[in-house]
């Protein structure tokens, strides 16, 4: 169950939160969960070491990190291969890539390692085991790479602007974890401290996976260029992250998992909400709140894109914090309840994109009082699934409605709102987006358009004596069963369902991309369409020979001259 | 070919709903599935059988006609997806009577059911047909000994209550055959949409170039 602080302010409204620009405007913030790894490795003071890299001068071969913690130790093994120019492609459909990787539960053995070796570089078309919890891959940006082997080669560093420009050596393309491709299913890791927090080990084998990345490029630079050649600076070396590319796929999981998706939003509402809450701020923690906000804004002039809505957006945010400035300037953020004053300006006079960023850099100063929400973001709950046959149909319309009454009204046989449709191709199961009236996509029609949905139930219940039993409508009306299964979830996950039209002709998927990735903690999102994003992850973070509790958390804002 | 229970109840799911079921029956069939094969039963195979039995039917006609008296279907025999769901929706009315059921096809698919309600219930609940004897605390589930498995149509009852006996150890993974699996995905492909080109350009926003 949900821990709540009483707190003066109260969380803000679904129904203000869960509109897909917002969500698509959301920021990392304390709780995202590349941080709360970070933090816990350090904290915890985790050994890392590499006990094989055995790569050729072509470039292929593997590798084996291993993470120690506490009480269990965790390795990426990492497959390098020779990938040909024309094969490269960040698409699902894909079918090898530059490197490919598995996080083993545990040290493997050379016998792990040959079967893993037979199945990690076919990816989806292999199969791994019980023992690994991940399975991921990863494509080389080709205009870095080339430059940053060619330049250490000859003994030079990389150009900062062309780091700049793309800000990572690989991207991964799909990280899987969960029981995909048979691999071991939450539940085998669920109870395990460090794994705890939603994503943990996907999160640590991406970390991992940068070292690699790292040791790769050092090592084809001294193949190439020999006694020539130097080590990244080290300090180049932190500014890269690893990239990723995020399409369609991502976008079904927040819909489909509504109660996960609840915590993470509901932990960071929280938090907000206990932040604002706070009477008074100290000199400190309004100084700390400065020189993140500094940071910020060089974190914000790196952020590029070519794609026209964020570019817009991320202009608007620039300008935002320009305002931002002026009026901390004028409040000094002095007086009673400074946060929560904060807060109702930007809501006033910040774009949305402007808001989530004041929301999330808020809670900087106040880690004891909000990190521990870091706790409640898993979904550990399976019976919530389990529909209560006995709720009346009276209490079912009204929990529709609080999530839904802004859509009973809406025409839905209009072309507008419902011009798109999710499905599923054959072809490698790529999750995607299809015109209704274009394509003949609706026998396959994926359900992913609740509030159409609700409007439906809604309509159907309506005929219905409000008093009878749930059960005896189920009973007669299963095409309705998983929306009535939604609403219930949605009595003790108020955050669970989003307030917008998933398959209106205007539906932005990258909102929901970006919503899920700012979770991950990701930064610089760069949409390539309406329905693909790159970002950044773990740029500025310490490696693991640097790891400690000083640099843990605060890596994900560049540093300044003071 | 070992898999993992989420691979179970992803295929379960789309594969019911490949078979003509409703997407929240197919949720149901997905946990129900999943369920067995933590159980150690061979739920892979009760579900291929079912799908088999009911394709083509009017799932209608294999539903419960009402909670009240002896449940039966208009086509004669109860689907247990359909029969395991409203008996989960009607959990309450264990705590008054016993509710028999006429025929059910591929029954163990119903204890999974049985074991949603005891959850619901906070008690055990037993299922009996000829030749087996269940009893669940919904975390756990024994069976009579020398009890029979093959029973593919069958009259059942389930009452509230029964001692919960030796129970079978957790399973993290399932081992189907692979006709089963097989069945199962040849189900969960009619969810597939055909590639097109214009597909595969616009349905998931490749039109960039993703190789720079």
């Amino acid at each position: 169950m949900f821990r709540s602080q009483s707190t003066l302010i109260s969380r803000r409204e679904p129904a203000q939160v869960m509109r897909l620009s917002r969500l698509g405007s959301l920021h990392q913030c304390r709780l995202s969960f590349m941080r709360i790894l970070t933090r816990r490795m350090a904290r915890e003071g985790w050994n890392f070491s590499r006990p094989v890299f055995d790569v050729d001068d072509q470039g292929v071969g593997h590798a084996v990190y291993t993470a120690q913690g506490p009480d269990r130790v965790y390795s990426l093994v990492a497959f390098a291969h020779d990938l040909p120019d024309e094969m490269r492609s960040d698409r699902v459909i894909a079918e090898a890539w530059d490197a490919t990787f598995t996080l083993f539960d545990g040290v493997p053995d050379a016998a792990d390692i040959d079967r893993l070796s037979q199945n990690v570089p076919l990816q989806e078309a292999g199969r791994v085991s019980e023992c690994e919890l991940s399975l991921s891959r990863a494509n080389r940006s080709v205009r870095l790479w080339a430059h940053v082997v060619d330049a250490l080669a000859k003994g030079q560093q990389p150009d900062a602007e062309q780091i700049a420009q793309v800000g990572y050596l690989m991207r991964t393309t799909a990280v899987y974890g969960s029981g995909k491709f048979g691999a071991a299913d939450r539940e085998k890791i669920a109870h395990r401290p460090e794994m705890q927090a939603p994503f943990q080990a996907e999160m640590l084998s991406v970390y991992l996976t940068r070292v690699f990345v790292r040791d790769l490029v050092q090592h084809m630079a001294r193949a190439k260029g020999g006694d020539d050649a130097v080590d990244l600076d080290p300090s180049i070396a932190r500014r890269l992250g690893i990239g990723n590319s995020t399409g369609l796929g991502m976008a079904p999981f927040i819909i489909n998992h509504p109660v996960l998706f609840n915590n993470w939003i509901m932990a960071r509402e929280e938090a907000i909400a206990r932040v604002r809450s706070i009477a008074t701020a100290s000199p400190s923690e309004v100084a700390e709140f400065l020189s993140l906000l500094r940071r910020s804004e060089k974190s914000v002039a790196r952020w590029r894109t070519s794609h026209e809505i964020q570019i817009e957006k991320v202009a608007a945010l620039r300008s935002d914090i320009e305002k931002l400035n002026a009026f901390i300037l004028e409040s000094g953020l002095c007086g009673d309840h400074p946060w929560d004053k904060l807060s109702n300006w930007a809501e006033a006079n910040l774009s949305e994109e402007g808001q989530e960023f004041v929301a999330s850099l808020m809670l900087e100063p106040y880690g004891d009082q909000v990190d521990d929400l870091a706790r409640d973001m898993s979904d550990a709950n399976k019976d919530a699934f389990c529909i209560d046959g006995s709720m009346t149909i009276r209490q079912v319309s009204t929990l529709v409605e609080n999530c839904f009454g802004w859509a009973l009204s809406l025409d839905w046989s209009a072309r507008e709102n419902c011009a798109r449709g999710w499905y599923v191709s054959e072809e490698k199961l790529e999750p995607r987006l299809g015109e209704r009236f274009d394509e003949p996509i609706a026998d396959y029609e994926q359900p992913l358009a609740p509030a159409r949905d609700a409007a439906a139930t809604h309509a159907a219940l309506a005929g219905w004596d409000a008093d009878l039993p749930i059960a005896e409508f189920l009973l007669h009306y299963p095409e309705h069963r998983h929306t009535i299964r939604r609403a219930q979830l949605s009595a003790a996950a108020p955050y669970a369902e989003i307030r917008d039209n998933t398959i209106s002709a205007s539906v932005l998927p990258i909102d929901m991309l970006r919503a899920k990735l700012s979770f991950f903690g990701a930064t610089h999102f760069d949409p390539r369409s309406d329905r693909w994003v790159r970002i950044c992850m773990y740029s500025g973070a310490p490696y693991p020979e640097e790891l400690a509790t000083e640099n843990a958390d605060l890596w994900i804002y560049p540093e300044v001259q003071s | 070919m070992s898999v993992s229970l989420n691979e179970v109840e992803a295929i379960a799911k789309k594969a019911t709903r490949g078979a003509g079921y409703s997407w929240g029956m197919a949720e149901e069939a997905g946990r129900a599935t999943r369920w067995l094969c933590a159980q150690g039963f061979d739920g892979c195979a009760s579900l291929a059988a079912l799908l088999g039995r009911t394709e083509g039917a009017e799932l209608a006609n294999l539903t419960p006609r009402a909670f009240t008296g002896e449940w039966d279907a208009p086509s004669g025999a109860l689907c247990p997806i359909l029969a395991g769901a409203a008996l989960s929706d009607c959990a309450a009315r264990l705590k008054q009577a016993e509710i028999q059921m006429v025929t059910v096809v591929e029954p163990i698919m119903i204890l999974p059911f049985a074991a949603t309600t005891a959850r619901q219930l906070g008690t055990t609940i037993n299922v009996e047909w000829p030749g087996l004897s269940a009893t669940t605390n919904g975390a756990e589930i024994s069976v009579s000994d020398g009890a029979s498995m093959a029973a593919t149509k069958v009259g059942l009852k389930i009452r509230e209550g029964g001692a919960l006996g030796r129970t079978a150890p957790r399973q993290t993974r399932a081992a189907p055959q692979a006709a089963d699996w097989d069945r199962l995905q040849l189900f969960a492909s009619r969810t597939h949409a055909p590639a097109t080109e214009e597909s595969r350009i616009l349905g998931a926003g490749g039109d960039v170039s993703d190789n720079d």
